[in-house]
C-alpha cells in the first residue's frame, strides 16, 4: 500500500533522509537517545532531532568501549556511531533514562566527536512533585544552550506551535491504533512498526501529512490474511520488524494472529501523551514528560507501567501477550515479572522473549507456534 | 573403523498385539528432531509401529527413511496412512505430512498417552534444546518454558561428553554412580567450556566415573533451574533421549525431591506419538 511505503522508505532509508532535508532545509541535526528527549524545543530551533537505532547486523567494533553485558541495544547503536552511520549529524544528545544507553552515548562522543553534545539530566523519581520544577529548569537550561549552538533565539511563540505540531502528530499516531481496535485491524503490527520508526527520525509534520493520507485511505483497505489472535507486545526498545513479520506471516490457516498494539519506547510509549495546556510552554513539556508512560527506569515506587499496560490489552482486546527484552535489560528484567503475572491474572497468557542484534528466527518461531497452540487448540482436542 | 561412543542404537518396533487390520484410523506421527528422528505408527489411537533413527544432514530425507523403517517388516503400506503429523525441528519439512505441529504440543500430548493423564509436568530433554512444559489432563499445554540459545543440558552435550570420555552413551549414567562420592558438578554451562573443564579434570586424575558424575550432576541442576522458574506439579513425566540416562534422571530425582514416572514405552518417541493421536483427533473431527 503506496501510503504505509513512504513511512517503510523513511524507516529503511533513515540516513538519506536525514542527509537530504540537511541539504534541502540547511538546519542542523541532532541525534538522540531515548524518547525522554523534548524534542520540542528542538523543533522549535528548526533543528530536526533523529532517534539513535541500531542496524541488527553482526559487528565486532564496540568491545574495547562497552561491557558485553550490558544490552545488545545500547551495543548496536554505538556500533552505528564508530561505523561512521551517523556522520552528517550536527549534536547528539541523551536524556538520562538507564547506565547502558548512556554508555553508548558517552563512549560515542569521545571516540567520534560531533559539533555538539548534551546531556539532559531527566529525572529519575518521576513520582514526585519536586521533578516538575526540577525538569523544567533542566528544560530551560536546555534551550539556552540550543540557542546558542544554533545562533538562534527560540521563542515561545515558537515553541507552542512546536508542542502543537508534536501534539497533532500524538493524536494522528492514536487514531491509527484506534483502527486497531476493529475485528479485522486493517494494519499489521509490522507495518504499524514502520510508521511508528519513522515517526522518530523524520520531520514531524511531513509525519503528519503521510499519517492523514493514511488514515484517509484505510477504511477501503482489507488485509489479506485474518486477524486471527490478537496479540499484544510489551517490553524494552524494540524494532525488531523481522520478528512481527515472522509472526504475522506464519501459516495464516493454522497461526494466524495479529500485532494490534504496543508498550514499547519504540512504539506507543513514545506518542502516547500529549503536552497540555499550560500557560508556561516549559513546564507544559515538563508535565508531558514526567506524566508519560514510563520506562521502567522510572516507574518507582507505584508501577504505574502496569495499570497501562492493562487497560490498553483491554481496550485493543489482546487475547495474548509476548513480553519481550532486550537481553541483560535489567529495569524491564524487574518490571517482567509483574506484568506477566497481572496479564494472567486477567486471563491473557504471556510469552517471554529475549531478543538479541539478530533475531533467531527459528527458535522465535517454535515458541510462538507453540505460544499461538496454547491459545487455540480447540481443533486439536 | 574406530569404535564411536557416542552413536547411540537406532531401533525399530512392531507391535505383537496391535494390528492395523480392521482398524478405523491409521495415523502416523513424524519428528524430526535436531539429532534424532522418529516414524510412529498408531491404528486406532493405540502404537503399531515405530522407528527411532539419527537425523541426517536433510530433514525430508530423514523423514521419510524412518517412515520406510517404521512400515519395514508389516504389511502396512503408506497409501493405508489417514493423515500424518509432522512435528519437530523438522515438521515443515516433512514432505508425506498433512500438517505440522510445535513438538512441544506434541510431547504434551505424547507423555499424556505413555505415562497417563495425571501427567502434569513434561520435561522433554532432546538433542538440542530443553522444554519444560505444563499439562492439563488431556495433554494439552498450559504453559511452556525452553532453554536458550545453548547446547549444554541437552543430548548433543551428552554425545560430546561419552566420546571425550570413550564410554558408550548408553552406559554414561549407570557407570556416574560407580564413584566413591558424588563430586561437585562441573561449573561450565557451555557444552564446549564443560568439556575443557572436564579435560582438566581427567589431566587432574579424576576417574573417567566421577567425570561422568560430576557432569550429569551438572545437567541435572541446569534442568532444575529450568523447571523452577516453570514450577513442578506432579505426576512428572521426561521425554526425549535424556530421559533414558539414568545419571541424569536419578540426580534430578534427588533435586526435585520427587519421583519421575515411568514410561510403558521408549521416551524418545513422545512427539511422535502426540503427532499420531493429534492425526487422529483431526481425522474424527473432519479436520483432515
Amino acid at each position: 500500500m503506496k501510503e504505509i511505503d513512504v513511512f517503510r522508505q523513511w524507516n529503511r532509508k533513515r540516513h538519506e533522509y536525514a542527509t537530504a532535508w540537511q541539504k534541502r532545509t540547511g538546519g542542523k541535526v541532532m541525534g538522540y537517545f531515548c524518547t525522554y528527549v523534548p524534542e520540542e524545543i528542538l523543533h522549535a530551533a528548526g533543528v530536526l532531532p533523529v532517534r539513535v537505532l541500531g542496524s541488527h547486523e553482526p559487528q565486532n567494533v564496540t568491545e574495547p568501549h562497552i561491557f558485553a553485558m550490558f544490552c545488545p541495544f545500547c551495543r548496536d547503536c554505538l556500533a552505528q556511531g564508530l561505523k561512521g552511520r551517523y556522520k552528517y549529524l550536527d549534536g547528539l544528545m541523551i536524556a538520562q533514562s538507564c547506565l547502558h544507553i548512556r554508555q553508548a552515548y558517552t563512549s560515542w562522543i569521545k571516540h567520534v566527536p560531533v559539533g555538539f553534545s548534551y546531556y539532559l539530566c531527566m529525572p529519575h523519581k518521576v513520582q514526585s512533585r519536586r521533578a516538575y520544577p526540577y525538569l523544567r529548569g533542566e528544560l530551560e537550561a536546555f534551550r539556552k544552550a540550543v540557542e546558542g549552538w544554533t545562533g538562534k533565539q527560540i521563542s515561545d511563540k515558537a515553541l507552542r506551535e512546536a508542542i502543537a505540531v508534536y501534539n497533532e502528530n500524538r493524536r494522528l499516531m492514536r487514531e491509527l491504533y484506534d483502527t486497531r481496535k476493529q475485528a479485522e485491524p486493517p494494519v499489521s503490527g509490522e507495518e504499524v512498526m514502520e510508521i511508528s520508526l519513522a515517526q522518530q527520525m523524520v520531520d514531524k509534520r511531513e509525519h503528519n501529512e503521510a499519517l492523514r493520507k493514511l488514515l484517509a485511505a484505510l477504511p477501503r483497505r482489507k488485509r489479506d490474511r485474518p486477524a486471527g489472535t490478537r496479540l499484544m507486545i510489551i517490553g524494552s526498545e524494540d524494532d525488531d520488524i523481522d520478528f512481527l513479520h515472522m509472526v504475522e506471516s506464519l501459516n495464516k490457516e493454522q497461526y494466524p494472529a495479529t500485532f494490534v498494539v504496543d508498550e514499547h519506547c519504540t512504539g506507543s510509549r513514545y506518542f502516547w501523551n500529549d503536552v497540555p495546556e499550560d500557560k508556561d510552554a516549559l513546564m507544559a513539556l515538563s508535565r508531558r514528560y514526567i506524566e508519560r508512560p514510563p520506562c521502567p527506569t522510572k516507574d518507582w515506587e507505584e508501577r504505574k507501567r502496569i495499570p497501562h499496560i492493562m487497560k490498553l490489552a483491554r481496550d485493543f482486546g489482546a487475547q495474548g501477550a509476548i513480553v519481550m527484552q532486550q537481553k541483560f535489560c535489567d529495569p524491564h528484567e524487574l518490571d517482567t515479572v509483574a506484568i506477566r503475572k497481572e496479564l494472567e491474572k486477567q486471563g491473557i497468557k504471556t510469552l517471554f522473549l529475549e531478543f538479541d542484534v539478530t533475531v533467531p528466527i527459528g527458535q522465535f518461531r517454535i515458541r510462538v507456534e507453540a505460544f499461538l497452540e496454547t491459545l487455540k487448540q480447540e481443533d486439536l482436542f | 573403523m574406530a569404535e564411536e561412543f557416542w552413536r547411540w542404537k537406532e531401533n525399530r518396533w512392531t507391535s505383537p498385539e496391535t494390528t492395523w487390520k480392521g482398524a478405523r484410523t491409521v495415523t502416523c506421527g513424524v519428528d524430526v528432531g535436531s539429532v534424532s528422528t522418529q516414524a510412529v505408527i498408531m491404528a486406532d489411537g493405540e502404537l503399531y509401529a515405530y522407528s527411532n533413527m539419527r537425523t541426517g544432514s536433510s530433514s525430508p530425507e530423514s523423514a521419510e527413511k524412518a517412515l520406510k523403517w517404521a512400515l519395514e517388516g508389516t504389511d502396512l503400506t503408506r497409501d493405508k496412512l489417514a493423515y500424518t503429523v509432522g512435528t519437530g525441528y523438522g515438521r515443515v519439512n516433512v514432505p508425506f505430512a498433512n500438517r505440522a505441529i510445535t513438538e512441544i504440543a506434541c510431547h504434551a500430548r505424547g507423555a499424556n498417552f505413555m505415562y497417563g493423564p495425571t501427567v502434569r509436568t513434561v520435561l522433554d530433554m532432546g538433542g538440542q534444546d530443553c522444554k519444560a512444559i505444563r499439562c492439563d489432563e488431556k495433554g494439552k499445554v498450559v504453559s511452556f518454558l525452553m532453554n536458550d540459545k545453548c547446547a549444554a543440558g541437552t543430548g548433543r552435550g551428552m554425545e560430546v561428553f561419552s566420546e571425550l570420555l570413550q564410554v558408550p552413551i548408553e552406559k554414561v549414567g549407570e557407570l556416574s554412580f560407580q564413584v566413591d562420592q558424588e563430586p561437585p558438578p562441573v561449573s561450565s554451562t557451555c557444552v564446549v567450556f564443560a568439556k575443557s573443564e572436564a579435560s582438566g579434570l581427567l589431566r587432574a586424575g579424576w576417574p573417567k566415573n566421577k567425570v561422568l558424575a560430576a557432569y550429569c550432576s551438572a545437567m541435572a541442576h541446569r534442568i532444575f533451574t529450568l523447571l523452577e522458574r516453570i514450577g513442578v506439579e506432579k505426576d512428572f513425566a521426561i521425554t526425549g533421549g535424556i530421559a533414558k540416562n539414568v545419571g541424569v534422571v536419578r540426580r534430578l530425582e534427588h533435586e526435585l525431591g520427587l519421583t519421575v514416572a515411568t514410561p510403558k514405552v521408549d521416551p524418545q518417541i513422545a512427539g511422535g506419538v502426540g503427532a499420531a493421536l493429534f492425526a487422529k483427533t483431526l481425522v474424527e473431527k473432519g479436520k483432515a
